[in-house]
């Protein structure tokens, strides 16, 4: 049992959750105080010692059959039932069966457990070894079952019932053994998920290797696989969480602003009411922001993060507008008003399909000092996330220059490295003059470290 | 103390608490291991009301420290009582007197004073908090350190020091030691990420809404002048509201609330009047409510509003979302 926990643990980290050393030593003192008797106490002991996050539940959940499930209900032997004259009339009739259908029939209908081997001989046969995602559970279940013959069970079933009631076996033990052969092999099907299943994970904590967080960070916007892309959604709000945490204890040390006259009080009475040492209201300056995101195809997935990061960080910043563009402007603050972030963004991008070569940055800055010069005013941080590419159109620099003016500052995010500026149908080298910042965002680890920067 | 979690369980329904296995087996492990329980899930299902009911079940005696952003060590851990301190020494001026008496010089008088330190710097001045209190406590208690997600991260990093050695210091006093140690709960609504650090030392108990049978049991446990058909279809409504996209589902103590809401009206049957009159005490948000009354009148409606094809009568929360304004999607 103890070797099964440890495999366990393992394959819980090959899963990406985190247990430490300390955690599954508690695992095992835990399983020694309520014992292995109640499978659900069990469980439960090992769940609040294991897992300390409730998105790993669903984690946990998966695995944990796999590595304690019974294996599966045992095959039942029916022919107890049977006179001793249909019993050997069964026997004769299965000899005459070849090879794979005897063994599937033995199985069934003598209730004959299939041996380990036997089922490492079929996994083998349908490619299970290189089996190493848990998604692929039910479809090599499926073929590993084909493997035992179980397609050609009904046809074969038939025949075999046939041949007995010729040789007068009772209509009555031949339900029976029909009954029994449907309810094997149901059992049947299910030891094999499990095994498949065991296998699968065994395969998957093998391979494992260290969590590819650190390099999913890394990976450019650019080059995201649709699977890399969600991986790094729920990366997202970790990040968030860190930001936020760096955010709140960098406002704690500020030793200016307001006397906070309560805990001044507070502190010196012991001084007599001397006021020794002073204590000044923690300044909680939120940054106001206004962000502009391209959402056209080449800049899709930065503008997706940004905005993602920045409504999770809603509490650190004090207000928050949102524009997309691609041809012209859009405000979408009203999404983030009626949904959750993550649903929001997905709407956002949802409504908001990419054309050809439509995108026009000068447009869309027309528009919006046209209709929301409002949003800006000197407390605002002006975002703006594009890689410059205007399709040639006039980039309207003047406005963004006008925009300056009134802004507190402007920072421009561009997933493009400077040596591509310019380059093509990139207006870059032109907006760049009117940023007081402009941070280059390739991969999400960059983007993380503008928005630091930004709640600085 | 508990032994097995039938134990466990016998001794929270005593307190009128309903426990799922999960709950009994970690409450049970926390006994035994003597480890924190760090309880998460939404507001009001019970978090803080399962460390009451496993204070009083095991008799020990409840210590709660509610925190809030901005709780610090004076507020958590003890604070000189200066005041107190201070008014001593006006009072006791005469008495200084004649301890000084007869000293010759200045030295002789600071170590004769010295020598009295002890009664300023003593227990009687000194004002215990929950944390010291817990640590100090000569009876059994259990320390409650309710949402502690709203306290601040430096206030997580010290608290950690207080729950790995039970110990705290007072450099006045030396160190006090606890005699034995206190069984503690830690509940969070999630608000922020917990530190790693914390969720390592303690046991992990995610509390989620009950089902309709386990929430039944709590209503007819808390409220039991209500009709058990009224209880039912109260708990039903209750369980389908949860699943409609609110702002704030309705948690279990207003599951509660609403049942005995129901019976101090009187009421008969879960009618539409009824209803509307009381869903405020379940839903909070105006737009809650609306969101609610639209989802609960389209089953009987038929196809009220705009008209939408999918989705039949029986599954009322998805033929509300297809009803959610959608913008124009390409």
């Amino acid at each position: 049992m103890e070797q099964r926990i440890v495999d366990f643990i393992a394959g819980l980290r090959a899963a990406g959750v985190r247990v430490s050393i300390a955690e599954s030593a508690d695992a095992f003192r835990a399983v020694d105080h309520v014992g292995v008797m109640s499978k659900h106490t069990f469980r439960s002991a090992l769940h609040a010692t294991l897992i300390k996050d409730a998105r790993d539940g669903p984690t946990f959940d998966a695995l944990f059959p796999i590595y304690f499930g019974s294996g599966g209900p045992p095959l039942l032997n029916p022919t107890g039932e049977l006179t001793p004259a249909e019993q050997q009339m069964l026997m004769d009739a299965l000899r005459q069966l070849a090879g794979d259908m005897r063994r599937l029939m033995e199985m069934l209908l003598q209730g004959r457990q299939p041996n380990p081997s036997e089922l490492r001989q079929a996994g083998n046969q349908v490619g299970l070894q290189y089996a190493n995602r848990p998604f692929q559970q039910d479809w090599f279940t499926r073929r590993m079952l084909r493997q035992l013959g179980l397609d050609q069970l009904t046809e074969a079933l038939r025949e075999l019932l046939e041949q007995l009631a010729r040789q007068g076996m009772s209509e009555e033990s031949r339900n029976k053994l029909e009954q029994a052969a449907a309810e094997n092999a149901a059992a049947l099907a299910e030891q094999v998920e499990q095994f498949v299943g065991e296998n699968i994970a065994r395969k998957a904590t093998e391979e494992h290797h260290e969590p590819q967080e650190a390099e999913l960070l890394e990976r450019p916007f650019s080059s995201l696989s649709e699977a890399e892309a969600k991986a790094l959604q729920e990366l997202v709000r970790r990040l968030a969480a860190q930001l936020r945490s760096r955010a709140s204890l960098r406002h704690k040390k500020g030793k200016r602003g307001v006397l906070d006259a309560k805990r001044t009080i507070r502190a010196n009475q012991r001084y007599g009411a001397v006021p020794m040492e002073i204590y000044h209201k923690t300044r909680h300056l939120k940054p106001k922001l206004a962000l502009i995101c391209d959402v056209s195809t080449s800049v899709r997935y930065c503008s997706e993060f940004m905005l993602r990061l920045i409504y999770e960080l809603q509490d650190q910043v004090s207000k928050a507008r949102s524009f997309v563009f691609i041809g012209d402007i859009k405000d979408i603050t009203a999404y983030f008003d009626e949904d959750r972030p993550d649903v929001a963004v997905e709407r956002v991008l949802e409504d908001n399909q990419p054309g050809y070569y439509n995108t026009n940055l000068g447009n869309s800055l027309a528009t919006f000092a046209h209709d929301h010069l409002d949003t800006v005013d000197h407390r605002t941080t002006l975002i703006v996330i594009s890689d410059g590419r205007n399709n040639f159109s006039d980039p309207r620099v003047d406005l963004l220059e006008m925009l300056k003016r009134r802004a507190r500052r402007i920072i421009w995010l561009s997933p493009e490295p400077p040596y591509l500026w310019g380059t093509g149908d990139s207006d870059m080298p032109q907006y760049v003059g009117c940023c007081d910042a402009v941070h280059e965002v390739g991969n999400l680890q960059q983007l993380a470290d503008a928005v630091d920067k930004l709640l600085d | 103390m508990f032994n097995s979690t039938d134990e466990v369980r016998e001794g929270l329904n005593g307190q009128q608490y309903v426990a799922s296995d999960e709950i009994n087996t970690v409450v049970l492990l926390a006994e035994k291991l003597q480890k924190p329980i760090l309880c998460e899930g939404p507001a009001g299902v019970g978090k803080t009301e399962l460390a009451k009911a496993w204070a009083g079940a095991t008799g020990r005696r409840l210590i709660r420290l509610q925190c809030y952003e901005g709780l610090d060590e004076t507020k958590a851990l003890y604070e000189w009582e200066y005041a107190k301190q201070m008014l001593y020494t006006q009072l006791l001026r005469d008495k200084l007197h004649d301890v000084l008496a007869g000293s010759q010089t200045l030295a002789q008088a600071a170590d004769r004073i010295a020598q009295e330190e002890d009664v300023f710097f003593s227990e009687r001045f000194l004002l215990p908090r929950p944390l010291l209190q817990a640590v100090t406590a000569g009876d059994p208690v259990l320390l409650l350190i309710d949402e502690i997600d709203r306290a601040d991260a430096e206030f997580e990093a010290f608290l950690l020091e207080v729950l790995s050695d039970f110990q705290v210091s007072v450099p006045e006093l030396g160190t006090k030691k606890a005699t034995s140690i206190p069984a503690v709960m830690l509940t969070s609504n999630n608000t922020r990420e917990l530190s790693e650090a914390l969720k390592r030392r303690c046991l992990y108990l995610f509390i989620d809404y009950p089902s309709v049978e386990a929430e039944l049991r709590i209503v007819k446990l808390r409220a039991p002048d209500l009709a058990p058909q009224l209880a039912r279809q109260a708990v039903e409504l209750v369980q389908r509201l949860r699943q409609l996209d609110l702002k704030k589902s309705p948690s279990v103590s207003e599951t509660i609330d609403w049942a005995r809401a129901l019976v101090a009206l009187n009421a008969a049957q879960l009618d539409r009047a009824t209803l509307e009159n009381t869903l405020t005490v379940l839903l909070k948000h105006e737009q809650d409510v609306q969101r609610a009354k639209r989802a609960i009148s389209a089953p009987s409606a038929g196809s009220g509003g705009t008209g939408t094809a999918a989705g039949g009568a029986e599954t009322p929360d998805i033929e509300y979302r297809n009803l959610r304004p959608r913008r124009r999607s390409e």
